[in-house]
Parts: C-alpha cells; structure tokens; sequence
C-alpha cells in the first residue's frame, strides 16, 4: 500500500520507511547512534528530497532514541551527569560548526570538505575502532586482561581542574573533558550535516573510557536532545519536516530500537564495537565508491548536502 | 483505517463526478476541434500514487494532432555535479529560466515529420522549441548550454515530469469527423497546480486550431491541512512532530515493558 507523504511530495509504499525505520532503530538500540548517516542517504535513494530526508530523518530519531534512551535507563546504562555535559559541548559546537558551514558556502567550497569531512572522520573513525576491538577481542582469548599504564594524554586529562566522578560510568574526569570533545563532535557534526552518534560512541569508548553499554545509553540520551532541536528547527525554518514519513519511519524504528537494545545486552562490548566499526567501513566505502565513479544524472536536487 | 479510506474515496468520487458534470462544455472553443480531459481534477489524498488523464474530442478529418500538458512556465535552480580531481561532487548550482515544471506531449506522428522547426518554435512544442525559450545561468562559456539542457531534461525525464512521444493517441472516424482519445498516466512527482492541456490541429506542416483545457492537480483532506500547516504554521507543526515522536518511543517503551520484553 502506498501513501501520499505532503511534504516531501511524493508517494511511497509503506513497507519501505517502515523496514528502514526498523533496521536503523535496531542499530539505533544495538550501538547508541541515530543512524542518521545511513537513513538520510536511504531516503534519497528511494526519491525522498535531499532536505526533507535530513529533516525528517531527525524526528524519526527522536522516537527511536526515546525508545532506546528508556530502554537503558530501567537497565542503568544512562549516565545523565556525563550526558548533560556532552550535550551542553555538542550544542556550543553545533553553533561554532554552523557558522564555519556559512563561512565556507561563502567561500564557495563548502561541498568539497563536507564530503572529505565525511569520508575522512568515517574512515578513521571506523578503521580504528575495527583494529582496536578486534587486537581486544584476539587479547581475550590468549591472556588476562593486564592493567593498562596510563598514557600522557590521560595524565594531561587527569590533572585539569574541576574533577568529577561519573558514578555510572565509573570515571572520573574534568567537567571540561566532556564539555571539550562534546563541543568537538558538535563542530563536526554540524559540518557534516548529521547527529554525530557515530563520533560521539568512539569519544565516550576511547576517551572517557565509558564501559560500552554505558555509552550505548547516554549517546542515545544527548542523541535525543540534540533531535528533538534540529527538528523543531527544520520544521520551524526550512519547513521540511514530512510528518507522515516520520510516522512511518518511527513505526520501525520504536521497536527496532527496543529489539536492539535486547540483542545488546547478549553482545560483549567488544563485538558491539565491531560490528559497528564493520558498519561505519561498509559506509565509508559506498561513500568513496559514489565519489570516484560517474553519476547517472549531473543535475541534483538543490538543498541538503 | 478501511472507514477512513472509504470516506475518502467517496469523497474523491464525487468530486470527480462533479468535477466531470462542470467541465462539460470546457475546452470547445472552436466548432471543429474539441477538447475534453477527464479526470480533470485529480485529488491527492493520504492513498495517492498518481492517477491518469483522458483526453479526447473532434478535429477535422486527416489532420494530425499534438497534444500538450504543461504547468506555467518559472525557474528552476538544480544542483550542479562536476569533477574535483579525482572526485564527483556538488560543484554549484544552475538556473534553468522559462521551463515549465511539467511537460508532456504526444502526437499522433513524430513531431519533425508533421511540423517544421519554425512552427514547432512558434508554438513551444518539443525539447528543441523548450531549449530555445530557457535560459540557463551561470554558465562560464555559452555554448555549453545545449550540454546542460539536454542534462535537465534527462532530469526531468527520470523524475516522470517531462516526455515528448508519438502514436499513442487513437484516432476513429465517425459522420465525416475525427475523434481523437488517448489515456495518459498522471504521475504522483507531478506536484499540485493547474495544468493547461491544449491540442494543436496540424495541417500540411502547420498548425491550423488549438483548443484548450484545464487539468487540476489539488491536496484534499490530511495531506492539505498537514500540508498547510507544514508551511503557515511551522513552529506548531514543529511542535506536534516533536511531541509524537516523543510520545511513540516512549509509548512502544510501555508496550515492550508490558509485554514482558527483556527487562
């Protein structure tokens, strides 16, 4: 069955939103990110306009992360305290990434290093957290997991004023850390155009040494947050929000959300890590794939990245 | 979900119906060509997924016909995608002024066998007649423009919003006339406005009448007034999505909880 979606303009079976929403709901619940990096390509593929796919997409992920953030919390993976100061950084940075985005569309570039951004933090980002979960997971299996000596950067970390203990995460650190590479996900996310879940999980895993299902919860939590601006502001400004379309998608990924957050608690943190990672390099190589090889059609729709 | 379906059909009936009863006398503007599209107001409900036009009518027999449906001519801003090195990516955006947003023509034979350039010109009938009107900015050398409007129409073309083809309009004779009839699908991308068909009369490679109707494309019901509110009321629209999202995930939260789930 299709239905007419009256924003977006155009008409779409209902199993396809619903079967995306559902499949990124479930990585949404599995891993604490919004997805949106997939989703908002998905859309496009399937006619969506470039800025109602972006726009939706984001109140999608505010059902989804609902879902998912409620889900940790009657577990106990949602550090509020870190997630609070992750969001105050993310939302300085998301205005510093905003102004940097107009500087750049003014200098008539703006295109060239969103898409080397994207590519860049992905391929990093992904190829890091696939070697290191993997040399983990090798480690396990052969020896004892040995205390870790501390590095010079978290030495620098460890004797910034302010120090706090996050009870849930079980870590102490200066409220300006998280406040710091919050603002520093922020700044990029902004730039990319997208939530950032997928910069912010390797932040919490590799910086503030979070246990990983901890880090699940409280991305979702700031994930949350974050959408639920970036929609009213989409719906508000741009006026691209399609409210059917997000009916639809969060159909899927409510309950997605949900059976990921199940499957999670039977994964150790290690194999989240790489799954994700897996994901993020499959991602990272469609990316590079769309670059290099000649488009179908040189006229786009204007607006969106 | 079947009672609200069945409301709308049986409001999108009798709008059709009534629709049909009005534009009885439309479009015979003249005593030997006739026009009529039925289907003439095509409704976008929440089931939508496009629809068809049927136009038929009179012309004189032995004369070829060219019909024509077209929203008002305006601009269209499209991104444009080039080469940075070794990568394909947005590079800018172009103007294309003076096209209309949809564009369908048929005719009962190629339109280069029944019209010559200057006609087809004179009365915008074809891409080349299309090109001719447009005008396409910025561009750094003008003779790049035919590259880039044959680049939009293969655009428009793979959005269903543009085609030109040929023979696909029936023709039968009866009592020393013509009747003409063809069925066009109505593509759901075509966005709501009025339409204007006119079916041009060709005779020995000019064209000799014209006649005109009138296709109207319009949101009815939910999708108007989610439409409307979408853009007259963004903060509240802005609001309410914010607020049903919110409401889902916690409300499948309950459900999952309830149903035992995992916790």
């Amino acid at each position: 069955m299709h239905l007419y979606l009256p924003v977006a303009l155009t008409s779409m079976n209902i199993l396809v939103p619903v079967g995306l929403g559902l499949a990124v709901g479930l990585l949404s619940g599995l891993f604490g990110v919004g997805g949106g990096f997939l989703l908002t390509p998905l859309l496009i593929m399937f006619g969506i306009p470039s800025t109602v796919a972006a726009a939706t997409d984001s109140n999608q992920i505010v059902a989804a992360s609902t879902s998912g953030t409620y889900a940790h919390w009657k577990i106990g993976n949602v550090d509020f305290k870190m997630g609070l100061l992750l969001l105050a950084g993310g939302f300085i940075g998301g205005l510093v990434g905003v102004q940097g985005i107009k500087i750049l569309r003014a200098m008539g570039n703006a295109d060239f290093v969103i898409k080397i951004t994207y590519v860049l933090m992905l391929g990093i980002v992904g190829g890091y957290m696939f070697i290191e979960s993997l040399q983990s997971l090798k480690k396990k299996k052969t020896e004892e997991v040995k205390p870790k000596k501390e590095s010079a950067f978290g030495k620098f970390l460890n004797s910034l004023p302010l120090q706090t203990h996050f009870e849930k995460s079980g870590v102490t650190h200066s409220a300006f850390v998280p406040i710091v590479f919050g603002g520093f996900v922020g700044i990029l996310a902004a730039v990319m155009g997208v939530g950032g879940g997928f910069l912010m999980v390797p932040v919490m895993v590799y910086i503030l040494r979070m246990p990983m299902h901890v880090v699940v919860g409280t991305s979702l939590f700031q994930i949350l947050f974050n959408c639920i601006e970036v929609t009213f502001l989409q719906a508000y400004t741009n006026h691209t929000v399609d409210f059917i379309l997000a009916v639809l998608l969060l159909i899927g990924s409510t309950v997605g959300a949900q059976v990921g957050t199940v499957f999670g608690r039977k994964l150790k943190g290690d194999q989240l890590k790489i799954i994700l990672a897996g994901i993020v390099l499959v991602v990272t190589v469609k990316m590079v794939f769309d670059l290099t090889i000649t488009p179908d059609l040189l006229l786009g729709q204007a607006g969106g990245h | 979900m079947n009672r609200l379906r069945y409301t709308l059909q049986l409001a999108l009936m009798t709008v059709v119906i009534s629709a049909g009863l009005l534009s009885v006398s439309q479009g015979e503007l003249s005593a030997e060509l006739t026009t009529k599209a039925n289907h003439d107001h095509i409704n976008i409900d929440f089931f939508y997924h496009g629809g068809s036009v049927s136009i038929r009518g009179v012309s004189d027999p032995g004369t070829d016909l060219v019909i024509k449906i077209t929203s008002e001519h305006g601009h269209h801003t499209l991104r444009q995608k080039g080469k940075v090195g070794v990568l394909w990516m947005n590079v800018g955006t172009l103007k294309f002024e003076h096209v209309p947003s949809v564009y369908f023509l048929q005719s009962t034979r190629s339109l280069d066998d029944i019209l010559p350039a200057a006609e087809q010109l004179k009365y915008g009938l074809g891409y080349k007649a299309l090109a001719e009107e447009s005008e396409v900015t910025p561009l750094k050398d003008p003779s790049q423009k035919g590259q880039w409007f044959k680049e939009f129409l293969r655009y428009k073309e793979a959005s269903k919003v543009y085609s030109v083809e040929s023979g696909k309009i029936s023709l039968t004779r009866k009592g020393g006339k013509q009747n003409y009839y063809i069925m066009m699908d109505w593509p759901y991308q075509a966005a709501p406005g009025d339409y204007l068909v006119t079916v041009y009369a060709v005779k020995d490679r000019k064209v000799v009448e014209q006649a005109h109707a009138k296709v109207v494309v319009q949101q009815v019901g939910v999708i108007k007034s989610l439409s409307g509110m979408a853009k007259n009321n963004g903060a509240f629209y802005g609001f309410i999505s914010v607020l049903v999202a919110l409401g889902a995930g916690f409300g499948v939260g309950l459900i999952f909880r309830k149903g035992g789930g995992a916790h």
